[in-house]
């Protein structure tokens, strides 16, 4: 009885600190976006067979690390690490021009480390709260997706242009889906990659247009002022409540409360809105800033945790952007995991675990990320960001990319698989740069396009 | 050779290299995926599995590809260790107050956060600065430009 709970645990620890350590790693890097880095390797992990308890702490404990090291270039170099770090550049260069940039370094990841920590027991209690309703939702799920990407592309930046382009986006999934069935490939991840990268797709595809391409010349290089080292606590593992004073942690726990409960919308809005709610409240400058950004780096946690956990307690059904996006492979990763609208039957994560399990292993992410990301963040984010900024080119991180569309596509799909990472990448790229129909509804579409179009088939032919 | 740069992706590249390391990136990440699908069919059991394998070694070949093209391409940044110039700073709180408005008191604030400022020598600054507003036709940094710092704000 108790040797199988206790291998449960090492795996769940094993996975949990190599989460941890590749995406505090990826999260120095500039630009590396939670949902082309995060979805590809938890799928992964899901194909490889890593136990349920595994396959959640690598999820949750890289999702953690990986906000808590985006502060790092955020922060010293002024270029956002990642989607989620964009709210928090304004504080950021504000603070890095009054020459304290590593004061905005040591209370963004201390926010980091006190609302990630509030956010599993309050992800496990919201859902806990839904649950009763979960079983009527997976009935209805085909309509609630509807509804849910109707609601997010509203609350995008393209408004109803983005409500009315789901309509030929979802047009032109089910037509590739058509495709590919006649050739007996059915694809997934494709469709998931090809979303999550394609402002790169579309970025290159510009580069082959004469007009586009000379628009993206650039005469000389960006300068990057990279703020010296200053080291002014002792110790290794500083204690987050001290480096924030207590309206700091106050505000912090609060922010992370309330976005952990908001976990349909999108992580970045529910970002920005924190921030100005707390901003407002507080009315010395300096204060501010460091208040604003401690609590909006802590709600870059609290809502990525909330949001993947709560439709995978609740639900098992991927019902917000992040189990959209990034989490995906958590619901839905053919032939493991899998979600079928039709019957209502689910078979991932939400069935493997316990709402416990979830409880006690989502703790065990969180603590792990933080015994490794924090003491790494707070010690060495110096070096760490100058060997990027000096040593990794931007070519290299493209190389890398171009390698991971090529090999997946050809993994799932072959060709077919290539073609259809290029398709949509390149539709939605474009699509997310001039209507603003961003990734977040474009993963709702692909949704519309797997669950709601049949049930509205079947609806009509009946 | 004189440099062909533009901006992709958020950051600047060299359109040669990028093309290089897009070509370098293809085939490393492609051969070690094909190389290692075509050994490890003969040895997993099931075929599944062993494509599953193959992919994680090509994944890990899409990395080496990109630590290739870094070993090849130096970044086209322009890093430079910066030390924020004290006469900067009195811009900087004119730049907040355009963009939050009024700055507030350091009596408002709790001597946590007055500590805090002392420490990083910034209390003397805002201290100042309240100074300045007593007397209100004194500016606070007369006749300074601060394009420097519009350069690193841009992208908020």
């Amino acid at each position: 009885m108790i040797a199988p709970l206790l291998d449960q645990i090492l795996i769940a620890l094993g996975m949990g600190i190599l989460g941890a350590v590749i995406f505090a790693g990826i999260g120095l890097i500039s630009g590396s976006d939670e949902t082309t880095t995060l979805a590809p390797l938890t799928l992964l992990v899901v194909l490889l067979g890593v136990p349920a308890a595994g396959v959640l702490t690598f999820f949750l404990a890289g999702a953690v690390a990986k906000h808590m090291t985006h502060a790092v270039p955020t922060a010293l170099l002024g270029i956002p690490g990642d989607t989620m770090a964009t709210p928090l550049m304004r504080e950021a260069n504000f603070l890095r021009n009054l020459g304290v940039p590593h004061i905005a370094l040591r209370k963004m990841i201390s926010g980091a480390v006190i609302a990630a920590l509030i956010a599993v027991p309050m992800a496990v209690l919201f859902a806990l709260m839904l649950a009763p309703f979960g079983d009527m939702i997976k009935h209805a799920a085909p309509w609630v997706f509807l509804l849910a990407a109707i609601a997010i592309a509203w609350f995008s930046k393209g408004r109803l242009a983005a409500v009315l382009t789901l309509i030929p986006f979802v047009m032109v999934i089910v037509g590739l889906q058509s495709i590919t069935g006649q050739y007996g490939v059915k694809l997934s991840v494709s469709y998931f990659l090809g979303i999550a990268i394609g402002p790169l797709i579309a970025a290159l595809f510009s580069m082959l247009a004469p007009a586009e391409r000379a628009t993206m010349r650039r005469e000389e290089v960006r300068t990057f002022s990279l703020s010296p080292d200053v080291k002014s606590w002792g110790g290794f593992f500083p204690n987050p409540l001290k480096v924030l004073d207590s309206k700091q942690s106050m505000w912090t726990a609060i922010t992370a409360v309330v976005s952990s409960a908001t976990f349909v919308f999108s992580p970045v809005a529910m970002t920005v809105i924190m921030g100005e709610v707390v901003g407002s409240r507080i009315k010395h400058v300096y204060h501010r800033l460091t208040t604003v950004i401690t609590a909006r780096n802590g709600v870059t946690e609290s809502t990525y945790l909330a949001e993947a956990l709560i439709p995978l307690i609740a639900f098992g059904l991927p019902l917000s952007p992040v189990a959209a996006g990034p989490a995906a492979p958590l619901f839905n990763a053919p032939p493991r995991f899998s979600v079928d609208t039709a019957t209502g039957q689910v078979n991932n994560l939400h069935t493997l675990l316990n709402t416990w399990e979830f409880l006690g292993y989502g703790m065990l992410a969180v603590v792990v990320a933080i015994l490794i990301a924090y003491p790494f963040t707070m010690n060495y984010a110096h070096r760490a960001a100058s060997y990027v900024s000096r040593k990794i080119s931007h070519e290299a991180v493209i190389s890398t990319f171009v390698g991971l569309i090529l090999v997946i596509g050809i993994w799932e799909g072959g060709l077919l698989g290539l073609a259809v990472i290029v398709t949509i990448g390149l539709l939605g790229g474009f699509l997310s740069r001039f209507l603003g129909f961003n990734i977040g509804v474009q993963f709702m579409g692909y949704y519309t396009a797997v669950l709601t179009v049949p049930a509205l088939v079947a609806l009509l032919h009946s | 050779m004189k440099q062909e740069l533009y901006e992709v992706w958020g950051d600047t590249v060299d359109a040669r290299h990028l093309v290089y390391a897009i070509g370098i990136g293809a085939t490393v990440s492609l051969g070690t995926f094909f190389i290692a699908q075509h050994l490890l069919v003969g040895w997993v059991e099931s075929a599944q599995m062993a494509r599953a394998y193959a992919m994680l070694v090509g994944i890990l070949g899409c990395l080496a590809g990109g630590a290739i093209s870094a070993r090849l391409f130096k970044p086209k940044r322009h890093v430079i260790e910066h030390v924020a110039d004290p006469a900067w700073r009195a811009k900087i709180l004119i730049e907040l107050q355009n963009e939050y408005g009024p700055l507030g008191r350091l009596s408002d604030l709790p001597p946590a956060t007055i500590a805090e400022l002392r420490e990083m020598d910034l209390y003397e600054l805002f201290a100042d600065y309240e100074k300045g507003l007593a007397a209100p036709d004194v500016p606070a940094a007369p006749g300074a430009s601060i394009s420097a710092v519009r350069s690193h704000g841009s992208r908020s």
